[in-house]
C-alpha cells in the first residue's frame, strides 16, 4: 500500500529536532503491590533512544512492554529511576506538566485504535490538532487524511470503517501534529496479517519522511526486525538485541 | 477559550448520544415543572402588588358591621387648624350585604355593594354593555333605578342587559356588566356574584332589617402623612368588630395567605425536579463511564486537568442553559394553561411574564444539574492517561465524602430555597427521605415476590423477568421512582373524588337543600307558617346575632392562650350566636349538662372550639355583641355534626340572654325537586330573606376545588414525565450489557420476536408492579386522610387497582421499549463490532 500523495506538509517550527537523545531511561523500575507482596514489573531498565531512531520493544505477554512504553511517554510515574523525554526530566514534572510536554510533540498509535466513536474520520484527526491549538488544524487534518488514502471516508464514523481503515486514521492522527516522538503500542495487534503488514508499511513510510523518533511495542519478530534497534524484555528485565 | 470551543464542538458531535438526550429531557422536565409554578405565582403576586391601592379601591379602608358616626379630628397641614378627617381626606361610603335577585321564576343570591358617587377612590371600575364586550371606565354608581351586575349573574337569572330584576321590594334595570373592579383578583373564589347599586336606593328595597348581615365600607384617600395621622388616631376608637386596612395591609394579608399555598405547590414542583435529578445523575454517570476513554485520550494528547475540567464543565453548563431555557419555555406555556384553568376570568388582566422566575428556574436547573452530575464529572477529569494502554484502569479514587458533599449541598440549597424556612426544609427532606426509603423497600420486596412468578413462567417471559431481577439496583430505582409518581397522581385524584362523594353519601336522603338566612324578627312567625302551609320539612328557626369572643374568666382571651392558639380563626372573626332551650338535632352533649330552659346566663360550646381554646365547663366567657358586652358560664360542651346541612353554632346561649339584641333568624329546609317552583313566591313574600341554594353552593365549591386540583394534576404530569425519565436513564445505563446479552442470545439462535417478548415482559412487569405498589400506597394514604382529617370511613377503590397497573404498564412499557428496541434489530455482527 502506497500513500497516494507524498507531498510534505510544511513542518512547524516546533518540529526542529534537537540533536542527541529523544528519550533516555536510567535505572527504571516499576513495582506494584499485590496480595502476595511487591511485584516487579520492570527492573533497572537502561535505555537511550536517539532522535530519529526506530526502537522495537519486544517480549512475551506480561513482560512489561506496555508498562515501559507508558513510562517513557510520561503516561505514568516509575517507582524509581529517571526518564528524560525530549530534554525534560519527567520525574520533576507532575501529571499536568507532563501533559503539556506531550501536547503536539508526542504522538500515539494504539492496538485498539482509540478513535472517538462520535467523531468522523476527519474529526478524529482534528482532535489532537485542536488540543494543541494549531490554527491550520483543518487543512492539516485534511492533508493527513489524504496521506493515508482515506479522503473519501472523511465523513465516516469509526463504526463505518474496517479495522485497517481505523488504524490508518489513527496513524494519520498520530502524525498530524508533527510529533518529535511517536509511541506505538502493538499497532497491528488487532489486525489480520495482510492488513497488519500494510499498516506497518504505511507507518514506516510516513515515519521516514517525517524523521520522527519511533518507539514500537510488538511481539511480532518480523516487525521488530525492520526496526533499527530492538529492546527485549523478559520478566521486566531489558536487554538490547542485535537486529539480524 | 480553545478548550471551551473544543468542548462545544465535541458536544455538538455527541448531541445524538442517549445520555445527553436523557439529561436534557430530565432537565427540561424539572425546570419546566418549577418554572410553571414560578411564573404563575409571580404573576399573581405582582398582580397584587401592582394594583396596590387600587386593590382596596382606596388608600385606607375601614370596615364595620355598624355605621360609624364619629371620626377623629385631624390637623390640616395647610391651615394648621383642626378639622374632621372626613373633610380633609377624600371619602367614599359603601354598604355591602347579601341579597336575593329575582327575575320571573329565577332567583339568585348576590353580594350587593351600594356605593356613592365617589366610589372607588383609587383604581377604576370598567363597565361593558354586554358580557365580554369592550368595556370603558365609568363611575361604579349606576344611574337611578338601575344596577350593574357581574357577567356570571346574567345566565343565572336568564337575564340580559336592559332587563328588570327585583331586589327586595324594588325593581331595577340592569344597565351594564362589570368587566373590572378594584380587588377583583382577591375575590376570585367568591361564590356570590357582585352587583353594584346606588347607596341612596337601598332603603327602597327594604332588604336591610334589624339584625341583617351588612358591612359598612368607609374608604379614604389623601396625602400619606394625613392618612398615617388619621390611621393612628382612628385605631384606638375601633372595636374588635371593626377593621382598619391600609392599602399595603390588605394586599399583604392576601399575599401572606397566597404565599403559603404557593410554597406548597412549588414544593410539589420541586419533587419533579428532584426526580429529574435522579435521572440526570444516572445519565451523567453513564456519560462519564462512556467518556473515560475520551478523557484519557485527550490527556494523552496533552490536555491538562484544568483544561479538561473547563472543557467538561463548559459542556455541562451549555447543556444546563439549553435545558433550562427550553424548560422555562415549556413552563411559560404551561403556566398560561394553568392560569386559564384556575382563573378563567382574570387571566387577561394578569401582568405579563416576569423575568424573575426565568432567573429562578435557570438557577434551579443549573443547581440540580450540578448536584446530580458533578460527582461523575469529577471522576471523569481524574482519569489517568495510562488508561489508553490499560483500559481496566479506573479513574483515580475520589473521596466519596467530597462528591457526597458537593451533591448534597447543591440539592439542600435547592430545597432550602424552595421551602423557605428551616423547619419546612427539615419536614420536606425528612418526609421525602422517609417516602423514598419506604418505596425502595417496597420495591425490593415486590421484586423478591416477583422471583416466584419468574420460576413459574417460561420462555421469553422468564428471561424478561430474570432481567428485572438481575438488574436489582436499576429495577428498584425504576420501580421506586415510578411508584412515587403514580402514587402522588392517584392520591390527588382520590382526594378530589372521594371526599366529595363520601360527604354526599353521608347526607340523609331528605337533607336540607336550602338555607333561609336573615329572617327579620317580625318575619319569623309568618315564615314558619308559610313553610308548614307548604308542607316543607324545615329545621327550627334559630335567632342569630353576631358577636366576638373577648374574655375568659375576666381575662382577655388572647392572654390566656399559647401563641399558636392565639392565631385561631375563632378569635379573629365574629361568631354566629344563638339561643335555644332544645338541644339541636345532630348535637350531642359530651361534658356538663344541657342548659335547657334555665334562664341564667349559660352557654354550650362546640367541642372543637373548646379544644382549640382550651375551654372547660365552668369557665365564664365574655362576648362583644355590637356595642354591648355579655358574659355567660359554660355549662356544657357538645359535639356538632358540621356536615348535617343544619344550622350549626359554636356557641348556644340559654333562652332569654340575647333577647334585647336585634336578631335575624336562620333555618334550613328541604325543598323536594318538584316543589322548587314555590321559591320565587317565597322570595317575593319575604323580600329581606336570603335563600341560599346549598346544591349550587356545593357545586360551586366543587368546581373551584376541581379547578385547583386540576391545576395541581397538570403539575403532576411533570412528575410522571420525570418518573419516565428515570426509567429511560436507568435503561440507557444498562444498554451495553443488554446489547451484549442480546448478541449472545441471537448468536445462539434466539429470534427477534423472542428478544422483543422478553423486553416487553420485563417492562410490563415493572410497570404493573409500580402500579400495584402505587395503588397500595394510595389506598393506605387515603384511608389515613379520610379517617384522621375528614372523619370519613375508609373505603377501597377497585378501579384504582386496575387503572394504576395498566397506566404503569403502558407508560413504562412504552418508554422501555422505545429505549431498548433497537437491540432487537441490530444484526449480531454489527453489535459485536460496536461493542468492540
Amino acid at each position: 500500500m502506497t500513500p497516494p500523495d507524498s507531498a510534505q506538509f510544511p513542518a512547524s517550527p516546533a518540529r526542529a529536532l534537537p540533536a542527541g537523545s529523544a528519550v533516555t531511561a536510567h535505572g527504571l523500575s516499576q513495582r506494584v503491590s499485590t496480595a502476595d507482596g511487591a511485584l516487579a514489573i520492570l527492573s533497572d531498565v537502561e535505555l537511550d533512544v536517539k532522535a530519529g531512531e526506530i526502537l522495537a520493544i519486544t517480549g512475551a505477554s506480561g513482560s512489561g512492554k506496555s508498562t515501559l512504553l507508558g513510562l517513557l511517554a510520561g503516561l505514568d510515574q516509575p517507582s524509581s529511576g529517571e526518564i528524560v523525554l525530549l530534554g525534560e526530566r519527567l520525574n520533576k514534572l507532575d501529571e499536568d506538566a507532563r501533559a503539556r510536554l506531550r501536547a503536539g510533540r508526542v504522538g500515539f498509535v494504539f492496538q485498539s485504535f482509540q478513535l472517538l466513536p462520535a467523531l468522523t474520520a476527519l474529526e478524529n484527526i482534528l482532535l489532537p490538532l485542536e488540543l494543541a491549538g494549531r490554527t491550520d488544524a483543518r487543512e492539516r487534518a485534511t492533508h493527513w487524511l489524504d496521506r493515508v488514502g482515506l479522503s473519501a471516508r472523511a465523513a465516516h464514523t469509526p463504526r463505518q470503517l474496517s479495522g485497517g481503515e481505523q488504524q490508518r486514521i489513527a496513524i494519520a492522527r498520530a502524525f498530524a501534529t508533527d510529533p518529535q516522538i511517536l509511541f506505538a503500542d502493538e499497532p497491528t495487534g488487532n489486525l489480520d496479517a495482510d492488513t497488519g503488514a500494510r499498516i506497518i508499511e504505511l507507518l514506516f513510510e510516513l515515519n521516514a519522511s517525517a524523521h520522527t523518533t519511533l518507539i514500537l511495542v510488538t511481539h511480532d519478530d518480523a516487525l521488530a526486525s525492520r526496526c533499527q534497534r530492538r529492546l527485549h524484555l523478559v520478566a521486566g528485565h531489558a536487554s538490547e538485541v542485535a537486529i539480524a | 477559550m480553545r478548550f471551551l470551543r473544543l468542548g462545544l464542538w465535541l458536544l455538538r458531535r455527541e448531541r445524538r448520544s442517549g445520555e445527553w438526550r436523557v439529561l436534557l429531557l430530565a432537565l427540561i422536565i424539572g425546570v419546566g415543572s418549577v418554572s410553571t409554578t414560578g411564573f404563575l405565582g409571580d404573576r399573581l403576586k405582582r398582580a397584587m402588588s401592582e394594583q396596590g391601592a387600587s386593590f382596596l379601591g382606596a388608600d385606607l379602608l375601614v370596615t364595620s358591621p355598624r355605621p360609624i358616626e364619629s371620626w377623629p379630628a385631624l390637623k390640616s397641614t395647610r391651615s394648621g387648624t383642626s378639622a374632621l378627617a372626613t373633610s380633609l381626606l377624600s371619602t367614599s361610603r359603601a354598604l355591602e350585604f347579601p341579597s336575593m335577585l329575582a327575575r320571573g321564576d329565577a332567583f339568585q343570591l348576590a353580594t350587593l355593594r351600594a356605593v356613592d358617587a365617589a366610589y372607588p377612590l383609587r383604581g377604576v371600575v370598567r363597565i361593558a354593555s354586554q358580557p365580554f364586550a369592550e368595556s370603558s371606565p365609568r363611575p361604579a354608581q349606576p344611574p337611578p333605578g338601575s344596577i350593574y351586575v357581574a357577567p356570571d349573574l346574567l345566565p343565572l337569572l336568564a337575564a340580559n342587559v336592559g332587563d328588570q330584576v327585583q331586589i327586595g321590594e324594588a325593581r331595577f334595570t340592569i344597565a351594564g356588566v362589570v368587566a373590572e373592579e378594584p380587588g377583583q383578583l382577591g375575590g376570585m373564589f367568591g361564590f356570590a356574584p357582585r352587583v353594584f347599586m346606588r347607596a341612596d336606593e337601598v332603603e327602597r328595597t327594604r332588604v336591610l332589617q334589624p339584625g341583617s348581615r351588612v358591612t359598612y365600607l368607609y374608604q379614604f384617600a389623601g396625602e400619606s402623612d394625613q392618612l398615617t395621622a388619621f390611621g393612628t388616631a382612628l385605631k384606638p376608637t375601633l372595636d374588635s368588630t371593626q377593621r382598619l386596612i391600609g392599602s399595603h395591609e390588605g394586599v399583604e394579608t392576601l399575599r401572606g395567605a397566597f404565599a403559603n399555598a404557593d410554597r406548597y405547590i412549588q414544593l410539589t414542583a420541586l419533587i419533579s425536579l428532584l426526580l429529574s435529578v435522579a435521572a440526570i445523575a444516572i445519565a451523567a454517570h453513564r456519560h462519564a463511564l462512556r467518556h473515560y476513554d475520551q478523557a484519557a485520550l485527550m490527556r494523552c494528547f496533552g490536555a491538562t486537568t484544568p483544561q479538561l475540567r473547563a472543557l467538561y464543565a463548559f459542556q455541562l453548563l451549555t447543556l444546563g442553559i439549553i435545558g433550562s431555557l427550553i424548560g422555562v419555555a415549556v413552563g411559560a406555556m404551561m403556566q398560561q394553561a394553568l392560569a386559564i384553568l384556575v382563573l378563567p376570568d382574570a387571566v387577561t388582566r394578569l401582568p405579563s411574564l416576569g423575568l424573575m422566575p426565568v432567573g429562578v428556574a435557570i438557577v434551579s436547573g443549573l443547581l440540580a444539574l450540578a448536584g446530580a452530575s458533578l460527582p461523575a464529572l469529577m471522576r471523569l477529569i481524574r482519569v489517568p492517561p495510562l488508561r489508553v494502554l490499560r483500559r481496566d484502569l479506573p479513574p483515580l479514587p475520589l473521596g466519596s465524602w467530597i462528591s457526597a458533599a458537593v451533591s448534597g449541598s447543591a440539592l439542600l440549597l435547592l430545597i432550602a430555597w424552595y421551602a423557605g424556612d428551616a423547619r419546612l426544609v427539615g419536614v420536606f427532606v425528612g418526609a421525602l427521605a422517609g417516602l423514598v426509603v419506604v418505596l425502595l423497600l417496597l420495591a425490593r420486596l415486590a421484586l423478591l415476590g416477583g422471583r416466584g412468578v419468574q420460576k413459574m413462567s417460561h420462555g421469553p417471559v422468564r428471561f424478561g423477568l430474570a432481567q428485572l431481577l438481575r438488574h436489582r439496583f436499576d429495577s428498584t430505582l425504576q420501580l421506586g421512582a415510578f411508584t412515587l409518581a403514580l402514587f402522588l397522581v392517584a392520591l390527588l385524584a382520590l382526594v378530589r373524588g372521594d371526599l366529595i362523594a363520601g360527604w354526599r353519601q353521608q347526607l340523609p336522603p331528605e337533607a336540607p337543600n336550602y338555607f333561609l338566612v336573615n329572617i327579620a324578627p317580625h318575619q319569623q312567625a309568618p315564615v314558619a307558617d308559610y313553610l308548614s302551609e307548604h308542607q316543607l320539612k324545615a329545621s327550627a328557626l334559630y335567632p342569630m346575632v353576631r358577636g366576638r369572643l373577648t374574655t375568659r374568666n375576666g381575662e382577655p382571651i388572647a392572654s390566656t392562650l399559647s401563641p399558636e392558639s392565639r392565631d385561631s380563626n375563632t378569635l379573629r372573626r365574629e361568631l354566629n350566636l344563638t339561643w335555644t332551650a332544645t338541644l339541636p338535632a345532630n348535637n350531642t352533649v359530651l361534658a356538663g349538662h344541657w342548659h335547657g330552659s334555665r334562664s341564667t346566663a349559660e352557654i354550650s360550646v362546640e367541642s372543637g372550639m373548646a379544644e382549640r381554646l382550651d375551654l372547660a365547663v365552668g369557665d365564664t366567657l365574655g362576648f362583644q355583641i355590637g356595642d354591648q358586652t355579655l358574659s355567660a358560664r359554660i355549662t356544657s360542651i357538645r359535639s356538632v355534626k358540621w356536615d348535617s346541612m343544619q344550622p350549626n353554632f359554636f356557641v348556644i346561649f340559654s333562652p332569654g340572654q340575647l333577647d334585647a339584641l336585634p336578631a335575624a333568624a336562620i333555618a334550613s329546609v328541604y325543598v323536594p325537586p318538584g316543589a322548587s317552583g314555590m321559591l320565587p313566591g317565597f322570595v317575593k313574600t319575604f323580600p329581606g330573606v336570603t335563600v341560599l341554594a346549598l346544591d349550587k353552593l356545593i357545586a360551586n365549591i366543587e368546581a373551584v376545588f376541581a379547578q385547583i386540583i386540576g391545576a395541581i394534576q397538570l403539575l403532576l404530569g411533570f412528575l410522571l414525565a420525570a418518573g419516565m425519565a428515570v426509567v429511560i436513564a436507568t435503561l440507557l445505563a444498562s444498554l451495553d450489557a443488554r446489547q451484549q446479552e442480546a448478541v449472545l442470545l441471537r448468536t445462539l439462535g434466539a429470534q427477534r420476536a423472542y428478544l422483543a417478548k422478553s423486553l416487553w415482559s420485563e417492562f410490563l412487569a415493572l410497570g404493573l408492579l409500580a402500579g400495584l405498589l402505587a395503588s397500595a400506597c394510595a389506598e393506605i394514604a387515603m384511608a389515613l386522610i379520610s379517617d384522621r382529617l375528614f372523619e370519613l370511613p375508609a373505603r377501597l377503590h377497585p378501579w384504582l387497582w386496575l387503572a394504576l397497573p395498566l397506566a404503569g404498564a403502558l407508560l413504562v412499557g412504552m418508554s422501555g421499549w422505545l429505549t431498548t428496541r433497537h437491540i432487537t434489530h441490530v444484526p449480531p455482527m454489527q453489535s459485536i463490532r460496536a461493542l468492540n
